[in-house]
């Protein structure tokens, strides 16, 4: 067990490596061999996972460059251990449902590879390797839009990779000066973030870090007003290239702002936490009325993805085990929708070769078990309980009005936008008369589309009805990073408002 | 009795679950049959739990855990007590009642199995509505019971209208559960649970300002469900969905989840009158609002809906007033007559092949008897006429109303009280007596089939004597809620008895006479407030001139001009500008060594100068 993390990042490299030789036909029977082998994996990381430990665990630590502190550094916590399983688990249900013919061999290969990047992002404990898996990962989807996208695919995949790499760039150097801080501080070099977290970093650097750190990660949540890369990438992206962008590849800027952010500047996180909840109110709102106002049935998931995100960073922004606790749920619980609402509608461009809500209508009737489960993923997007939507909305909600309740009664004007903008496109799509004439001998979802969904949909109702074992875990975590924030505290407003926010009753 | 308490609260689960698999196929009669009877299996048991509860007391159980992260603990607890017993009872009653009509009702439609599956999913969020020990248990049959209130308004999703109102209702419904949210955060961050029994222990504890706040915003939450004014334009358009989800969702059951909330949370509301006082103000505004509305509607369901809207006002007034009891009593018996009065409406539906305007119905009570009888009996409950059901809870209201010295309040309910005399026998002579208008329409009317009318009976019967119970509800009920005692002397209360009987009675009878000699003139429908009224005081379309649609103008410009024009331009820009540079700079690469050593010089030039700079500083 004690290389399972090892083996966990670079099974899917070996085996994409390896896929080089196995012959196209079987090509995607391999890919779901390995990425099941992969999940498979993950589940038993978290059965052999000790829940009561809130520290890191299956440690691997390997020297690299040990004169300048890198060093090959792996641990799983409460936090990164769901987002793991939840990258091999979207993984495997992207090349489950995988429908595209053309050179599938190197798009199974660059989806193993992409599926390192991601676990990897979640495991590493070195910061350098951090950056490397970070960067790694946006060559292959890079790759994706641009072979198998739609008919604008270059420019959008230069403008997402572009845009993320210089948001990178800066946290690189914010990475450097940070480790330039450590040596300064202790008189030896180390990238380990375990090593970072005891350093009390000045509060002015504090802030620049916190900047440079923002912008890397703001840029791929997306933050407002960062996110215009993001509807051009979902326009253009084939279906597995979305689902995984959505599910996955987004999470990593908001897992960077737990690891990261809140834990290495405690101070500048306080500090700079109306202005960033101000954002995640126009992301929430802003997103909410442009989704609102599409046309294209992707182009309303994707501007719903950056208004969820909003959610999620305020939650993180909470500074409390409810909220936090909640943002890292609603992460999980996004991959989960978001990818399978993805999914749904590469389900019927499939079909029709088209997006349009308006070449749609009456849907229900013509596909009703698509039908179906769309609408379930639609209400576990509009977050109704006993639906996985519910439980991180709620506590993200719940955990950042303590700090302010203007803001989440603005945050929570999402709950309300986003029903509309979904049932207005359910209603278009779906009800009514069929008024196209090819719509009338569309096919229903097919064995293979169910068998990519119907786990999803399982998932939706499990975790909306017993979401407790998760939430137990991940808060752990949460409460060791809180004390940990506290003890590192320089300023005492900083010490009061974790006080405030993690405390019943009182004033407010 | 654990035993009972589930099976109560699963068996209309697993009933939409078991039909749900049969959802997409033809007709099957039997899963009508297995739905309805898995209903009344959770009546029986919500009876024997009546009994328990009157015997041994309250039940209270807790099933698993839910939610938990940072001090937050949620679990799924149930508990059957006074309150929620009776409105278990209520429930699965009329639930069950509606089941079997919709055997009939439903008959002819070729989604007759996916019916059922919602009703019996909305049965069962209903009673984890009323069921659950905590709020956010309630909020997921609040949820629950939206969604299947969405699900069976848009049942008919062919219907652009039916699906219109569905987004309407639910969406408006958020606008108010947004409101509760915020309340139920309040709640958690000043008690730190959110178990009925911790908070209500600890609000007299709470500042004042605190527990007026969480009072004003779980009422927002009451509002959306209950449909009071601003947000109530959903529930007349809910009236799109088959008659027996009106019956069941939109007057007997789901629309009063608003009153039982505020029963529910009565321990808090009565901590601070004041704001309880602002709910009954409200409730006999919409008590009259609603109900001027309903006297010139000549759609059937809308003015059954008006008339809804206006009995939740009624209840609100009592409950705002602190007693509790009375307002449960009247929606208990506002449950019983109203939702035989839809199911009558049902009946008169059919027979005119879905005509709903009432201007063209007119002597249906040759043809269709017992359904004649039916609604009359219902009508004459609505009324308030001793000895029917709505006259002792109604009454009871009116003299709450007196008793506070909330005088305003009790003339409002005292109008309003005529005025639903006056448009229920209205509905009754246009549509059971005077001329057959269907005629012109070549229209046969006959009666439902016979199991539809029986399945009616006992909500006739109730309609008639359940009122008689009276005493025994109030010993049973205000052993949790707390006694309201009404202080009024004899002759006044007598005095108000009769003039309440009074106006009831003259409002009945100027509606017989005035219909039984045709009607009012045609004239009168050009006068200014006929059409203010029939046009629902032009709300509907304040919301759609002054909201919706600035609202889409006002999405469409943030992304065509400020996402697409400002932001995302500006991104290309700098995109564009660093590319551009590039090309301007690809020029001094030329190849050429006496350029290079000129680019050379200036670059040392440069460099000196930055030297001297720095130093300088330094």
């Amino acid at each position: 067990m004690e290389h399972i993390l090892s083996l966990l990042v670079f099974f899917p490299a070996m085996a994409g490596l390896l896929g080089f030789l196995v012959v196209k036909e079987s090509i995607r029977a391999y890919g779901i061999c390995v990425s099941a082998i992969e999940f498979v994996l993950s589940l038993i990381l978290w059965m052999v996972f000790d829940t009561s430990n809130p520290g890191y665990q299956f440690v691997e630590f390997f020297p690299f460059v040990p004169s300048y502190g890198m060093n090959y550094y792996l641990g799983v916590d409460g936090i990164s251990l769901f987002l793991i399983i939840l990258s091999t688990f979207i993984t495997m249900i992207a090349l489950i449902g995988l429908s595209i013919e053309k050179e599938i061999k190197n798009l199974v290969i660059t989806v193993l590879f992409l599926e390192m990047t991601m676990v990897g992002v979640f495991v590493i404990l070195d910061v350098v390797w951090f950056y490397a898996f970070w960067e790694l990962s946006l060559i292959p989807m890079l790759y994706i839009i641009g072979a198998w996208g739609s008919a604008n695919r270059m420019y959008a995949a230069i403008k997402f990779f572009l845009y993320t790499f210089s948001g990178s760039v800066l946290m690189l150097v914010g990475i450097l000066y940070m480790g330039y801080l450590y040596h300064d501080a202790t008189g030896i070099w180390s990238f380990a973030l375990p090593d970072w977290y005891a350093l009390q970093v000045p509060f002015d650097a504090q802030l620049w870090l916190f900047g440079a750190f923002f912008v890397g990660f703001a840029i791929k949540v997306p933050m407002f007003p960062f996110h215009t890369w993001l509807p051009y990438a979902h326009g253009q992206a084939p279906t597995i290239g979305s689902v995984i962008l959505a599910a996955v590849l987004l999470k990593m800027g908001s897992y960077g702002f737990v690891r990261f952010s809140l834990p290495l500047f405690p101070d500048a996180s306080v500090y700079f936490l109306i202005p960033v909840a101000i954002i995640c109110i126009i992301m929430v709102i802003y997103a909410a009325m442009i989704a609102y106002a599409q046309e294209d049935m992707k182009q309303v998931i994707a501007y719903s993805s950056i208004s969820h995100m909003g959610i999620v960073i305020l939650g993180t922004f909470a500074m409390n085990g409810e909220g936090i606790t909640g943002s890292i749920f609603l992460m999980l619980s996004h991959g989960i929708v978001s990818g399978a609402l993805f999914m749904l509608v590469g389900v019927i461009y499939d079909r029709r070769h088209t997006k349009m809500m308006k070449d749609f209508g009456g849907l229900a009737s013509v596909m009703p078990n698509f039908a179906t489960i769309y609408g379930i993923m639609l209400m576990a997007s509009v977050g109704l309980p006993l639906t996985v939507g519910f439980v991180g909305e709620f506590l993200s909600l719940a955990g950042f009005y303590r700090i302010n309740w203007v803001m989440t009664l603005l945050a929570g004007t999402g709950i309300i936008l986003g029903a509309v903008y979904m049932l207005v496109l359910y209603k278009k799509s779906f009800f009514g008369e069929v008024v196209h004439v090819e719509n009338k001998t569309l096919k229903d979802l097919n064995a293979k589309e169910l068998s990519a969904l119907i786990p999803l949909v399982a998932l939706v109702a499990i975790l909306g009805i017993y979401p407790k074992p998760i939430l137990t875990t991940i808060d752990a975590s949460v409460e060791k990073m809180l004390v940990l924030m506290d003890q590192k505290a320089l300023q005492d407003k900083t010490k009061e408002l974790l006080m405030k926010a993690n405390t019943i009753g009182g004033n407010h | 009795m654990e035993n009972y308490l589930y099976t109560a609260l699963f068996s209309p689960l697993v009933s939409s679950l078991f039909v749900a698999v049969f959802a997409a196929r033809p007709k099957m009669l039997f899963t009508g049959i297995v739905a309805s009877l898995l209903i009344a299996v959770s009546m029986i048991c919500s009876f024997v739990l009546l009994v328990d509860v009157n015997t041994y007391g309250p039940l209270h159980v807790t099933m698993m855990d839910w939610i938990t992260a940072g001090n937050l603990e949620i679990p799924f607890g149930f508990v059957v007590d006074e309150v929620s017993v009776i409105m278990m009872v209520t429930v699965t009653l009329v639930s069950t009642i509606v089941h079997i009509y919709s055997i009939g009702y439903m008959d002819h439609d070729k989604s007759f199995n996916r019916f059922f599956s919602y009703l019996s999913a909305f049965v069962f969020s209903m009673m984890i509505l009323v069921m659950s020990d905590n709020f956010v248990g309630l909020f997921i049959g609040w949820e629950g019971v939206g969604l299947c209130s969405w699900l069976l308004i848009g049942f008919w999703y062919h219907k652009h209208s039916a699906s219109w109102a569905a987004n309407e209702a639910f969406i408006m419904n958020r606008i108010a559960d947004l409101g509760m949210l915020m309340g139920l955060f309040l709640i958690y961050w000043n008690v730190g649970s959110f178990q009925y029994d911790d908070v209500f222990a600890a609000a007299p504890e709470l500042p004042v300002s605190i527990v007026v706040t969480i009072g004003i915003f779980l009422f927002i939450g009451a509002m959306g469900k209950s449909a009071q004014f601003p947000l109530h334009t959903w529930l007349a358009d809910a009236m799109e969905g088959p008659t027996p989800v009106s019956a069941l969702i939109h007057a007997a059951t789901m629309v009063t989840a608003g009153v039982y909330l505020v029963i529910r949370a009565g321990e808090l509301y009565s901590l601070i009158p004041h704001v309880g006082f602002a709910i009954a103000s409200l409730g006999a505004f919409v008590a009259v609002f609603a109900a001027s509305m309903a006297l010139v509607n000549n759609d059937l369901k809308r003015i059954i809906a008006y008339s809804t809207l206006s009995q939740l006002g009624y209840m609100f007034v009592a409950a705002g007033l602190g007693a509790y009891w009375i307002a449960l009593f009247h929606l208990m018996t506002h449950a019983f007559f109203k939702s035989l009065l839809f199911l009558g409406a049902g009946n008169v539906m059919h027979a005119m092949h879905d005509e709903l305007n009432i201007k063209k119905m007119g002597g249906l009570y040759g043809s269709m008897k017992a359904t004649a009888i039916l609604m009359s009996v219902a009508s004459v409950a609505l009324a308030g006429i001793y000895p029917f059901a709505g006259f002792f809870s109604k009454d009871k209201i009116l003299e709450v109303a007196f008793n506070e010295g909330a005088y305003g309040l009790w003339l409002a309910l005292f109008i309003g009280a005529g005025l639903t005399a006056f448009y229920s026998f209205r509905l009754v002579m246009l549509v059971f007596f005077g001329e057959k208008e269907h005629v012109k329409y070549g229209i046969h009317p006959h009666d439902a089939q016979p199991f539809v009318i029986y399945a009616l009976l006992p909500l006739g019967l109730l309609a008639i004597i359940a009122g008689f119970f009276e005493p025994m509800f109030e010993a049973f009920v205000t052993r949790l809620v707390s006694e309201y005692h009404i202080h009024i002397p004899h002759a006044t209360e007598y005095l108000l008895i009769a003039a309440t009987l009074g106006i009831a009675l003259s409002g009945i009878g100027f509606a017989v006479y005035k219909y039984k000699r045709g009607g009012f003139s045609k004239s009168l429908e050009d006068k200014a407030c006929y059409r203010l009224l029939s046009n629902q005081y032009y709300i509907p379309k304040l919301y759609e001139c002054y909201i919706m649609r600035p609202f889409t103008v006002l999405s469409k410009f943030v992304w065509q001009k400020i996402d697409m024009k400002v932001v995302d331009f500006t991104v290309d820009i700098i995109a564009k500008c660093i590319y551009a540079s590039g090309q301007e700079a690809r020029k001094i690469q030329s190849g050429n060594l006496s350029d290079m050593l000129r680019w050379m010089i200036v670059g040392m030039l440069v460099l000196l100068a930055f030297a001297i700079v720095y130093s300088a500083m330094m």
